[in-house]
C-alpha cells in the first residue's frame, strides 16, 4: 500500500488491531474494551499500556498522513491509564527522561520513538476525548462525522524504525560464574560458554 | 544445564522455599485469581465474588501441588483496596499457601500492604511489586507495614536492553536515584524476589531468559517471572487460537517450561485454572533439570517431583 500520504508498508506496527479504510480520517482507540471494527474508520483498535501501546498507536499513526482525528473511547484501561496517557502525550509531550508529562499511568514512558516523532503526532491529529463511551451507535455516529472531515495532514507520512539495531557488543569475559560441566565455564554476562583452559 | 558460582540464595516465605541451583529446589507456581475478567467475579470494585468457584480453584491447585512437589503460592489481583482486603481474608483462611498481592495501582497495594500488617498476613504475604514507577509515598508505605517480602520488577520503559534492566535494579539506571534492590532494603524488604519483568515478543520478552541467569549469577537471589504474558500478549497466537483453543493452550503452559529452562525459581503462570495443565509440565522439566545437574554437587531437596513422580 502506498501513495502520497500513505507509508509503502502501513501501519508499520503489528498490535490488536482492525485497518478498515486507510483513507479514512478517523481511528478509533477503543482502550480496555475489546470491538469489532466500524465500518468507514481508518483502523480500530485497543490500547490497553501506558507506554508500548501508546508507542504503537503514534507510529502508525505519523505513517499515514490521512489519519487526523483519533476518537478514544471504551474502559479506560485500569492502572495502566491508556487512554489518561494518549491525552497527556497528545497535549503536553514527554520530558527529557521520555516520561509522558502529566500522565497518571503506571508506567508511562516512552523509550522506542523519537521526540520528532511526538511532534509530529501531536501536530497531525485531534483526540476526541470519549472515554467510557461502549455504545457501538454511537461510536459509528462519531465515524461517519470524522471520516471524511478535512484534509490529509500536509506533510509525507513518517516512518519510524522500529527494530532496534542489532549492536555488536565486544563480549569481554570476565570469569565463568557458572558451571556447565567440569572445566566448561559460563560467563553470565556475556553469555559466552568457554572451556577452562 | 548448569550450577551458578555465586551462592543462591533460597527464601523461605510461609514455610515455601523458593531459590538455589537448578535442580536443587522445585520451582515454586503461583495461579492468580480474581484477574481482570475472571468469571468468579461479579464486583471487581468491591471484590463481590464466587466463593465456592474460588476454594475449588485454590483446592485444586494445592492438590496439583501436593502431588507434583511443585511448591504453589496464590497470586491475588486487585482492583481497589476493599476489594484487595476481601480477597486477603478470604484466600488466607483457604490456604496456607503464600499469597502474592498484587495491582496496576500502588494505592491498592498499599492499602493491602497496611491491611496485611494489621491483621498479621504479613509474613505470608508478597509485595508484587517493587517497580520503576515506586513514589515516596509507597516507599513510606511499604517502610511502616511489616511486610518483608517482595518482587523487585526489572521493567524498565526507558531501555528495555539487558543492561537497562540490570541497571535499574543496580543502581537505577537513568531512571530512579537508587536501584531498586537499595529501595527494597530502605523498605525492610529482606527476602527479594527478582523479576525480570516479561514484555511483549517483538519488544524483549526473549530478554527477561537472559536476565534470569544474569540476575542469578550477579546477586544470587531468586528470580522468576510471569511468563505467560508473553503468549497472552501475541495476536498471532490470540488469532488463531479462536479458531483452536489447544493451540493457544500449548503455547501459554508451555511458556513456564522456557522459563524453567533458564533457571527460574518461581513462576506466575496465570489464570488458576491452569494448574492442571502447568504443573505436570513444570514438574517434568524440574525432573529434567535435576538430572542434567546431578553429577554437579546438586542434590534435589526431598519433596522434589524427582523424588515424587518417577
Amino acid at each position: 500500500m502506498s501513495d502520497d500520504t500513505i507509508a509503502k508498508e502501513w501501519p508499520p506496527v503489528r498490535g490488536d488491531y482492525t485497518v478498515v479504510d486507510p483513507r479514512s480520517r478517523i481511528c478509533v482507540a477503543t482502550l480496555a474494551s475489546d470491538m469489532e471494527a466500524f465500518p468507514d474508520a481508518c483502523m480500530v483498535g485497543s490500547c490497553k499500556t501506558e507506554n508500548l501501546g501508546i508507542e504503537k498507536i503514534i507510529i502508525n499513526t505519523i505513517s499515514n498522513s490521512n489519519i487526523r482525528y483519533i476518537l478514544v473511547c471504551g474502559t479506560e484501561s485500569r492502572g495502566h491509564l491508556s487512554g489518561n496517557t494518549l491525552l497527556a502525550i497528545h497535549h503536553n509531550g514527554i520530558d527529557e527522561q521520555g516520561r509522558i508529562i502529566g500522565s497518571d499511568g503506571a508506567i508511562p514512558f516512552i523509550e522506542n520513538i523519537p521526540a520528532k516523532a511526538i511532534e509530529r503526532f501531536r501536530q497531525q491529529v485531534e483526540l476526541i476525548d470519549r472515554r467510557g463511551l461502549v455504545e457501538t451507535g454511537k461510536i459509528q455516529e462519531l465515524i461517519n462525522e470524522y471520516r471524511s472531515k478535512g484534509n490529509p495532514f500536509p506533510e509525507p507520512p513518517m516512518v519510524i524504525e522500529t527494530r532496534k539495531k542489532k549492536q555488536k557488543i565486544e563480549r569481554e569475559i570476565t570469569g565463568g560464574d557458572m558451571m556447565i560441566a567440569p572445566g566448561i565455564l559460563m560467563d553470565s554476562a556475556s553469555g559466552v560458554i568457554f572451556a577452562e583452559t | 544445564m548448569f550450577t551458578f558460582q555465586k551462592v543462591q540464595e533460597v527464601v523461605n516465605i510461609a514455610n515455601i522455599k523458593i531459590g538455589g541451583q537448578p535442580g536443587e529446589y522445585p520451582t515454586v507456581l503461583a495461579g492468580t485469581i480474581f484477574y481482570n475478567k475472571h468469571s468468579i467475579v461479579s464486583d471487581p470494585d468491591k471484590g463481590i465474588f464466587d466463593k465456592l468457584a474460588a476454594e475449588k480453584l485454590i483446592n485444586r491447585q494445592q492438590e496439583l501441588s501436593d502431588e507434583t512437589g511443585n511448591p504453589c503460592m496464590v497470586h491475588i489481583y486487585a482492583e481497589s483496596g476493599d476489594a484487595a482486603m476481601r480477597y486477603l481474608d478470604f484466600v488466607s483462611n483457604a490456604t496456607d499457601a503464600p499469597l502474592l498481592i498484587d495491582s496496576t495501582e500502588s494505592r491498592v497495594r498499599m492499602a493491602a500492604a497496611s491491611y496485611v500488617s494489621e491483621i498479621g498476613l504479613a509474613d505470608k504475604t508478597i509485595y508484587n511489586s517493587l517497580n520503576m514507577a515506586v513514589t515516596e509515598e509507597e516507599i513510606e508505605a511499604l517502610t511502616l507495614s511489616d511486610m518483608d517480602s517482595a518482587i523487585i520488577l526489572g521493567f524498565n520503559a526507558m531501555d528495555s536492553s539487558l543492561g537497562g534492566r540490570m541497571e535499574l535494579l543496580e543502581d537505577g539506571g537513568k531512571v530512579l536515584p537508587h536501584g531498586l534492590l537499595e529501595t527494597a532494603d530502605e523498605c525492610g524488604i529482606k527476602k527479594k524476589l527478582i523479576d525480570p519483568s516479561i514484555t511483549p515478543m517483538g519488544n524483549g520478552a526473549g530478554v527477561a531468559l537472559r536476565m534470569t541467569i544474569a540476575a542469578k549469577a550477579k546477586w544470587g537471589h531468586p528470580v522468576g517471572s510471569g511468563i505467560h504474558n508473553a503468549p497472552s500478549a501475541w495476536n498471532w497466537l490470540r488469532n488463531i487460537g479462536k479458531e483452536d483453543k489447544l493451540i493457544y493452550k500449548i503455547c501459554d503452559i508451555a511458556s513456564t517450561g522456557i522459563q524453567q529452562m533458564a533457571a527460574g525459581d518461581f513462576i506466575l503462570y496465570g489464570p488458576i485454572e491452569n494448574a492442571r495443565y502447568t504443573f505436570p509440565m513444570a514438574a517434568m522439566a524440574d525432573i529434567m533439570i535435576s538430572e542434567s545437574v546431578a553429577d554437579m554437587g546438586v542434590e534435589p531437596v526431598e519433596g522434589h517431583p524427582i523424588w515424587k513422580l518417577v
